[in-house]
């Protein structure tokens, strides 16, 4: 579902991304960790289209998405990491609104049990985004991409800023798509929550993906030693 | 989808602090400026209904007298105020109302509104048209400054394209939702003033063409202001940089331009100054024939000639009076004389508004505020039809008395006197200004300049977006 072959990009003489090759399939959860400027975002961004790569190709759902710039999104959904939606609209205005711009028409009953399907509280959906926390904000987020009903999800550092117990509840609703089939690449710091919710964990370094494993391969402390390696 | 973004951007208008506070005090403005403007027009209107029947009285109930006295006893023209002066009084203030008509002379505007104010009337007055034409493009940009901006800092741009939304789509939905309340804003405030004019009694000629002409041009001008808002919020890194480089073309495109473009134009294509006009009148005046003066060298060859053409060899044998006939040979040397120095002010004048038009390049206020004022017939173009309809008006009014004269009495009989009948006889001044096809084509260019201004922008609009 969200595949990379050769992928890379280079800023003048700095290669962000050197020959990525992914291949996330429909249920996995692929956790990128790395330090800041290893090439996470860049990852996601190229997955998005919001820049064009130097070699290699992006491939959603089999498209490649410089080629299929519109229908290559239909499949997928995407949240950043500071995501603040419309701060004088609604929560359920706000999803009504992502919906409707990717084509899906819902009445209020669905968009509520969309809302509530993330752990939102029911008497926050009419209040104002502007008193959302970041929490509260990442559900929204989560509920524009169900909305959407995307094969494929990019998370961009989605539980940096929230609280354990947010994070955790996070990562429930991660699992819950997983279950359901969604292909998720999930950029983050979050060590724990990588190990927790990922199917796959890879390691980036200086745009190149250094390694790549599964979970239940390593223990916490190995994984934690292993990134740190890499931080260096 | 282009709706669904406009839809969104009214409702976050709508809910936000600042557009209320601003929209509030935009229409209490516009409000007052109404009222102002309302109440100054129905003064002016009754005193121009007063004096025009004052006036004609006066001119009828003259005494028996000899005609070419009653030329220089005179009467008045008077300038027709256009209902659509309520939204732009254009340069009414500054050009004088009524002009006197009298033997000899081409006189100008009289009772300049401007000149009965105090120094306080150099800070300007609260007129509809200075809401239309410098706060609404204000909270145009107050209102837009930070629509690509803020989706950038909420993260919501990146949620906007993640979506499929093609950024072509972004920027129309984002200026209908600028664009849309002041539309509705604009539409509600020339349908009101539509509505008070329409059902005023004594409103005069008010055309509701004229007043969508004008609505039309006001809302291009505003379209083009939404679109430089969105070029330089998409352009700007961030809403501040945004609000201030946009404040500073508001400067430019509203307050500078026009002035620097006013003085420049003065520099290259001066008026004479009014001693040096009326020096040049006055010397020209001498070359020729002067009614008053049977002993100059051109009344002298007036004689002459008039004595050939009838075959006679004595002025007291022609079939009409001499001295009448002589008075309006000299009316008509003056007219001439008049005409030829007026026309070298108006030629400047029209290189003036020439260079005025070509401004318009680095600013649409010019050809908005040129056609607005075209429009409510308040500008100088109207100004100079009405003073030359006045002067036409006065050239056959002499015509009429020196005939009077010339052919009623024999020569050298100034105790003649016409009577009543022929005061009466002399029909009313009578204005009509151009219609509002003529006006359009005059202004054509001014047309043509604001809709380059349009399209120029929403292709740099589109341009600056295709990749956001």
């Amino acid at each position: 579902m969200i595949q990379a072959r050769n992928l890379s990009k280079n800023y003048n003489d700095k290669e962000a991304v050197k020959n990525l090759n992914l291949n996330i399939k429909p249920g996995d959860i692929f956790c990128l960790l790395g330090a800041n400027g290893a090439g996470k975002t860049t990852t996601i961004n190229l997955f998005l289209n919001f820049i064009q790569p130097s070699g290699g190709e992006a491939l959603i759902n089999g498209l490649n998405v410089s080629q299929n710039p519109t229908k290559s999104k239909q499949y997928l959904a995407y949240l950043p990491e500071n995501l603040q939606l419309y701060p004088n609209l609604t929560g359920i205005e706000n999803l009504d609104y992502f919906s409707g711009l990717a084509g899906k028409s819902y009445d209020q009953s669905e968009l509520t049990q969309f809302l509530k399907t993330t752990g939102l509280q029911e008497s926050a959906h009419g209040e104002y985004v502007k008193r959302y926390s970041k929490g509260m904000r990442q559900k929204v987020g989560i509920a524009i991409a169900l909305a959407k009903g995307a094969k494929a999800l990019l998370l961009d550092e989605p539980t940096s800023g929230l609280d354990p117990k947010a994070a955790n509840e996070f990562g429930a609703i991660l699992r819950q798509l997983s279950e359901d089939g969604v292909a998720i690449l999930m950029a983050t710091h979050d060590l724990f929550r990588a190990k927790e919710t990922g199917t796959d964990i890879g390691i980036m370094r200086d745009g190149v993906l250094v390694e790549q494993l599964k979970p239940q391969d390593i223990g916490h402390a190995d994984l934690e030693k292993l990134y740190l390696t890499h931080m260096n | 989808m282009i709706w669904k973004i406009a839809r969104k951007e009214i409702k976050e208008t709508l809910r936000e602090g600042r557009f209320r506070i601003a929209g509030v005090i935009v229409l209490a403005l516009l409000s007052i400026a109404v009222v102002i403007s309302y109440n100054y027009y129905n003064y002016v209107q009754d005193q121009h209904a007063q004096a025009s029947t004052n006036t004609r009285n006066l001119w009828t109930s003259q005494d028996e007298k000899n005609p070419h006295s009653a030329a220089h006893y005179g009467t008045y023209a008077f300038k027709p105020k256009s209902p659509l002066s309520l939204i732009d009084q254009g340069v009414d203030k500054f050009t004088g109302i009524s002009i006197f008509l009298e033997a000899h002379r081409r006189n100008e505007a009289q009772f300049i509104a401007a000149a009965d104010q105090t120094g306080l009337a150099r800070f300007g007055d609260l007129t509809p048209d200075f809401i239309l034409l410098f706060i609404i493009p204000l909270l145009i940009i107050l209102m837009g400054y930070n629509s690509f901006g803020k989706e950038r800092e909420n993260g919501t741009l990146k949620l906007l394209q993640s979506q499929g939304v093609p950024p072509g789509k972004v920027a129309l939905g984002k200026w209908l939702g600028l664009y849309m309340p002041i539309l509705f804003l604009t539409a509600g405030l020339f349908l009101s003033a539509g509505l008070m004019l329409a059902l005023t009694p004594n409103f005069g000629m008010f055309s509701w063409t004229a007043l969508l002409l004008m609505t039309l041009v006001y809302l291009i001008y505003y379209g083009v202001f939404a679109n430089l808002t969105l070029i330089i919020s998409a352009w700007a890194k961030s809403g501040g940089i945004a609000l201030v480089l946009l404040l500073s073309i508001w400067i430019i495109t509203c307050l500078a331009t026009p002035k620097a473009a006013s003085n420049f134009a003065d520099a290259l294509y001066p008026y004479p100054t009014r001693q040096e006009f009326m020096a040049d009148v006055s010397e020209d005046r001498k070359k020729g024939l002067d009614g008053h003066n049977p002993w100059n060298k051109e009344a002298k060859l007036l004689e002459k000639e008039t004595l050939e053409e009838y075959g006679v060899d004595s002025i007291h044998q022609l079939p009409f009076n001499f001295d009448g006939y002589r008075m309006q040979k000299g009316e008509e040397h003056e007219a001439e004389v008049y005409f030829k120095h007026y026309q070298l002010l108006k030629d400047q004048f029209n290189q003036q508004s020439h260079f005025y038009s070509m401004s318009a390049a680095v600013s649409p206020y010019l050809p908005t505020r040129f056609l607005s004022m075209a429009i409510a017939r308040t500008d100088y173009g109207l100004h100079w039809d009405f003073a030359d309809a006045a002067e036409r008006y006065r050239l056959k009014m002499m015509e009429a008395l020196n005939m009077d004269f010339a052919e009623n009495s024999a020569y050298g009989n100034w105790a003649y006197k016409a009577d009543q009948s022929l005061w009466e006889g002399i029909p009313d001044f009578s204005y009509t200004p151009p219609t509002i096809g003529q006006i359009a084509v005059r202004h054509l260019s001014n047309f043509l300049l604001l809709a380059t201004w349009l399209v120029i922008s929403f292709l740099g609009l589109f341009w600056i977006t295709r990749k956001l």
